[in-house]
C-alpha cells in the first residue's frame, strides 16, 4: 500500500469516527420514498411563517404570521385583523395556533395560543387566550391560560390547539429551552400537554387535581417541544408530535397523567454529538408511536378523513422544516407502515390542516398556504 | 513511515475530534482576544445566543445542513458580506443564497433578537470554527443597519 494511500485512509477513518454516533442511525426504520402522486396549487400567496390556520363557516381563513399579523383571507383578499394581542415575537415564539370553538356557530369562541409577556418576569412565555372576530377586529378577549415564569430564551414555546368531544380544549407548551428544570415537574409549567375547560377553568377529573403545588391545568408531561396534535374523531384518542434534540423527534399517543420521559429518556443526543443519556427506555415512562432519526423537524399535523384522497385517508400527515417536505405515514393497527415524502422540496411546512372541503392545506414558510392535489 | 504516520494521523485525530467542543472552537484565536476584553465578553455572550436560537439549524460547529441550511464556518457569504450577514441575523432572510458554490432557498425566519444580541452572536460566529474577523461588530453598527 502507498503512504499517500494509507494518509487517506487515516483521514477517513478520522472523520469518520468523530463525525458518527452510533444513535444517529435509527435501526430497521421504515425506508421513506418519494412520491409523485402529489402537486400543489398556492391559495394564499406571500407569508413569511403561517403558524395557524383555521377555516370560518363561509369558507374564508384565519391564518396567523408568527410575527404577530393575524389575517383573514377572504375571496382572493388578505384584510389584517386589528386587536391581536402584542406578542413576544423571539425565537421560535409570536402568534401561533388558531382553532375555531367546536361549537363555533353558536358561541363564536376563536382559541389562540402566542408568546405572551404577562407577568413580573423579563421575558414570555406561551399563553392560550379566546376571543371572537367582530368585523376585522378581535373582540372579547380571555386569557384562559399563562405559562410561567417568562423567560427571555427562544425556545420551545408548542403549541397546538385541539377539542374533545365534551367541553376540553387541550394545547400544548415547550420546555423553554430549561430541560433540566421543566418537563418532569409538575409543579411547574412547560414541557406539558394541558387540559382546560372550554372557559379555562380546570376540569375536576385532571390527573393532578388535588396534588400539592401542581399545575392542574397539566394532562401529561415530560415533553420537549410539540408543535403538532390531532384528535381522532372517532376514538377521541389525542396524538402528539414534538421535536427532538438531534433526533429523537416523537410521535406519541396521550394518555392522562403520563410521563413522556424528557429528558430522562430520548432517542436524540446534543446537539454537540455528545450523549444526553443512554436510556430510551424506562418503567413509568411512555414509549412513542414512532421517532425520527435523524430529526425531521416536524411541525403541523393532520388526520386524514374523508374520500378526497382515498390512498390517503386513516393516515396522518406531517410538515417537516428541516428537510421541506410533507410526510404522509400510513398506518396499520395504530403502527407506522409506510412513509412518503410528498411535495419534496416545497419549503420549511409549518402546518397541515384538512379543511372543511375534505382537502388538505398546508402552511408553508415563505411560500404561503397552499392545496394539496392528487395528480 | 508508517509509525510516523500512525502518530500524525492520532494528533490529527485529537485536533478534529476538539472541533466537536464548541468552547474550544475559537481557541486558535484566543491570545489576540485576550487582549481585548470586549470582544471576548462579547463572544461569550454571543455563544449562549447562538446555542438558543441558531444551533437547531446552523449545527453545533457551524456546519449545516447541506442542501438546507448553509454552513457558517468558513461560510464564504458570511465572510465577504458583513453588511448582509448581519441584515440576515437581524431581519432574517429570504430568497436564493449562494454559499460556498451552493444554493440555499430556505427561509430564515427574523429571530426577534436585540441590537446587542445580534452582535453578540455576529461576534461568536465570525471567532469560531477557524472563522476570523478583524472587526468587532457593536450594537451601534448594527443599530445603523436597516431593512
Amino acid at each position: 500500500m502507498k503512504n499517500g494511500t494509507l494518509v487517506f485512509l487515516a483521514l477517513l477513518t478520522t472523520f469518520l469516527a468523530c463525525g458518527q454516533n452510533p444513535k444517529e442511525v435509527k435501526a430497521n426504520d421504515i425506508p421513506i420514498t418519494v412520491s409523485e402522486a402529489y402537486s400543489h396549487e398556492v391559495i394564499v400567496p406571500d407569508l413569511i411563517n403561517p403558524w395557524g390556520m383555521a377555516f370560518l363557516p363561509d369558507g374564508s381563513l384565519l391564518v396567523t404570521e408568527k410575527s404577530g399579523e393575524l389575517i383573514h383571507f377572504k375571496e382572493g383578499v388578505k384584510t389584517e385583523i386589528s386587536g391581536v394581542p402584542e406578542v413576544y415575537n423571539r425565537g421560535q415564539g409570536g402568534l401561533l395556533d388558531i382553532r375555531l370553538s367546536p361549537d363555533y356557530a353558536k358561541d363564536n369562541w376563536i382559541y389562540i395560543t402566542y408568546s405572551s409577556t404577562e407577568g413580573d418576569e423579563k421575558g414570555g412565555n406561551t399563553a392560550l387566550m379566546r376571543a371572537k372576530l367582530s368585523g376585522n377586529s378581535l373582540t372579547d378577549q380571555e386569557v384562559l391560560y399563562k405559562a410561567s415564569p417568562n423567560t427571555t430564551k427562544g425556545q420551545h414555546w408548542g403549541s397546538r390547539i385541539v377539542f374533545d368531544n365534551s367541553g376540553h380544549v387541550y394545547f400544548t407548551v415547550g420546555e423553554r429551552g430549561e430541560r433540566d428544570v421543566n418537563p418532569q415537574d409538575i409543579t411547574r409549567d412547560n414541557g406539558k400537554v394541558y387540559r382546560l375547560n372550554l372557559d379555562g377553568s380546570i376540569p375536576s377529573d385532571n390527573p393532578f387535581v388535588g396534588q400539592a403545588n401542581a399545575k392542574e391545568a397539566i394532562w401529561s408531561y415530560g415533553h420537549r417541544n410539540p408543535q403538532g396534535m390531532i384528535i381522532n374523531p372517532e376514538t377521541q384518542e389525542i396524538w402528539v408530535h414534538e421535536h427532538g434534540p438531534r433526533g429523537g423527534d416523537e410521535i406519541n399517543v396521550i394518555k392522562k397523567g403520563a410521563n413522556y420521559g424528557w429528558p430522562v429518556i430520548t432517542y436524540g443526543i446534543n446537539y454537540s454529538g455528545t450523549d444526553i443519556t443512554d436510556e430510551t427506555k424506562k418503567e413509568g415512562m411512555e414509549q412513542p408511536l414512532y421517532y425520527w432519526v435523524p430529526s425531521i423537524a416536524p411541525s403541523g399535523m393532520t388526520l386524514v378523513t374523508g374520500n378526497k384522497y382515498p390512498e390517503l385517508s386513516g393516515n396522518i400527515l406531517v410538515g417537516s422544516l428541516k428537510f421541506v417536505y410533507l410526510e404522509a405515514l400510513y398506518l396499520a393497527n395504530d403502527k407506522v407502515v409506510k412513509r412518503e415524502k410528498l411535495l419534496d422540496g416545497i419549503g420549511r411546512v409549518r402546518n397541515v390542516v384538512q379543511g372543511p372541503d375534505g382537502l388538505i392545506y398546508i402552511g408553508v414558510e415563505g411560500v404561503g398556504i397552499v392545496k394539496l392535489i392528487k395528480n | 513511515m508508517k509509525t510516523l504516520i500512525l502518530i500524525a494521523s492520532s494528533i490529527l485525530w485529537l485536533f478534529v475530534c476538539n472541533q466537536n467542543k464548541p468552547e474550544k472552537t475559537f481557541s486558535a484565536n484566543y491570545i489576540s482576544i485576550q487582549q481585548d476584553t470586549l470582544l471576548t465578553a462579547s463572544i461569550k455572550r454571543g455563544k449562549v445566543v447562538y446555542e438558543d436560537f441558531c444551533m437547531q439549524c446552523h449545527m453545533a460547529t457551524g456546519e449545516g445542513i447541506p442542501g438546507t441550511f448553509p454552513p457558517l464556518a468558513q461560510a464564504d457569504f458570511l465572510l465577504e458580506n458583513r453588511v448582509k450577514a448581519i441584515k440576515a441575523v437581524k431581519y432574517g432572510l429570504k430568497g436564493e443564497v449562494k454559499v460556498n458554490g451552493a444554493i440555499y432557498t430556505s427561509i430564515m425566519a427574523p429571530l426577534g433578537l436585540y441590537d446587542e444580541e445580534v452582535a453578540d452572536v455576529m461576534n461568536y460566529i465570525l471567532n469560531s470554527w477557524n472563522n476570523t474577523s478583524s472587526k468587532m461588530v457593536t450594537e451601534k453598527e448594527v443599530a445603523q443597519i436597516e431593512k
